[in-house]
């Protein structure tokens, strides 16, 4: 190769990285608004701008590598987003979250959304090979956005979550796969 | 561009779009030869070689937002044209503030006849710039010899050749 196109070669390869990474970055405005949400049921600032950073450099750093863990992002933010959005709807609509009140309604959704999170993660993955890498990013991507509305049942609302993605998901996972 | 060939950017498109950066070498030693020939044949041997540079880098800056669904030369010729182009009106607006700069001509027969075919390709590559992106993609892959067979390529020919005759007798009548 001459070095006229070595150079090309290199130029080009830098712009595909930036391309790459201008591409992923399109997504940030999910977790951004994910965290807006959040913030406006009342979650407390620190905590949610950390687990949004978390979120974003998981989402981000995803798409930007590609493959599989880039095609787990959207099922794992659609997973997360029913995590995130049952304990802010049930605080929304009333209910009383102080102390020990929390895990009476808080716990239960926490789990519920979990559910539905491994529901929709164990669909999408049915459609991947191999399945496992793909099921580890979209939950890791899930996990994420449900804890910026599940930390309002504290850790146990978090735990509470992933048993639930776990509960739901392996199960469909399993008669995907026969 | 042979049929296996074509076939084969497509793949390798297909796995860059995807994150595979081992497609990355033998896409770029498919692409490089097409689009330098290409820009070279439309905007001339000076512009030609950076308008096919520019052309490159911005098609491997766009890959991972290539549909699998279209044919890859055809997309990147689509690049090359618009790169062309923008090379001919920096070329123009320069020329307007140099003034009457002697120009070189491009290899003809006489130099008339390189002067009027010049003339012409601008003049083509300009009604061309004013059609849609997905029009001007299809006339750039005609133009590569793309012959792909079936009835969805033809209608597409005759839709973007029918908008490039109403764009060009908008600009210079019925010549």
């Amino acid at each position: 190769m001459a070095t006229n196109d070595r150079v090309l070669l290199a130029r080009a390869r830098r712009a595909y990285e930036l391309g790459r990474l201008r591409s992923a970055l399109r997504m940030a405005p999910f977790p951004l608004a994910a965290a807006l949400v959040a913030l406006t049921a009342g979650r407390p600032p620190a905590l949610t701008a950390a687990l949004t950073c978390v979120l974003l450099a998981l989402a981000v750093g995803f798409l930007y590598r590609g493959g599989i863990a880039g095609r787990a992002v959207g099922p794992g933010l659609l997973a997360g987003t029913a995590a995130l959005a049952m304990p802010l709807l049930m605080a929304t609509f009333g209910h009383a979250c102080f102390g020990p009140a929390c895990l009476k309604l808080g716990l239960p959704a926490c789990v519920a959304g979990g559910a539905l999170a491994g529901f929709v993660i164990a669909r999408a993955a049915a459609r991947e090979q191999p399945h496992l890498r793909f099921v580890a990013a979209a939950a890791a991507i899930a996990a994420s956005t449900g804890s910026l509305g599940c930390t309002i049942a504290g850790a146990a609302g978090v735990l509470g979550m992933l048993a639930g993605t776990v509960c739901a998901g392996v199960p469909v996972l399993i008669a995907a796969r026969r | 561009m042979e049929g296996g060939e074509r076939a084969e950017l497509r793949r390798l498109m297909e796995r860059l779009a995807d994150g595979d950066r081992s497609a990355f070498r033998p896409a770029f030693a498919l692409l490089w030869p097409r689009l330098r020939a290409f820009a070279v044949r439309y905007a001339g041997a000076a512009d030609g070689e950076d308008a096919a540079q520019h052309a490159l880098v911005s098609v491997f800056s766009r890959a991972g937002e290539y549909d699998p669904g279209r044919d890859a030369l055809a997309w990147a010729l689509g690049i090359a044209a618009w790169e062309c182009r923008t090379f001919r009106r920096k070329r123009e607006r320069r020329k307007e503030a140099v003034g009457a700069v002697p120009e070189q001509l491009d290899l003809g027969p006489t130099p008339e006849q390189a002067a009027i075919d010049r003339d012409l390709r601008d003049a083509a590559l300009a009604a061309i710039g004013t059609l849609r992106p997905f029009d001007a993609e299809t006339i750039a892959a005609l133009a590569a010899g793309d012959r792909t067979p079936g009835a969805t390529f033809r209608k597409r020919v005759q839709r973007a050749l029918a908008r490039f005759r109403t764009a060009w007798r908008a600009r210079h009548g019925n010549e």
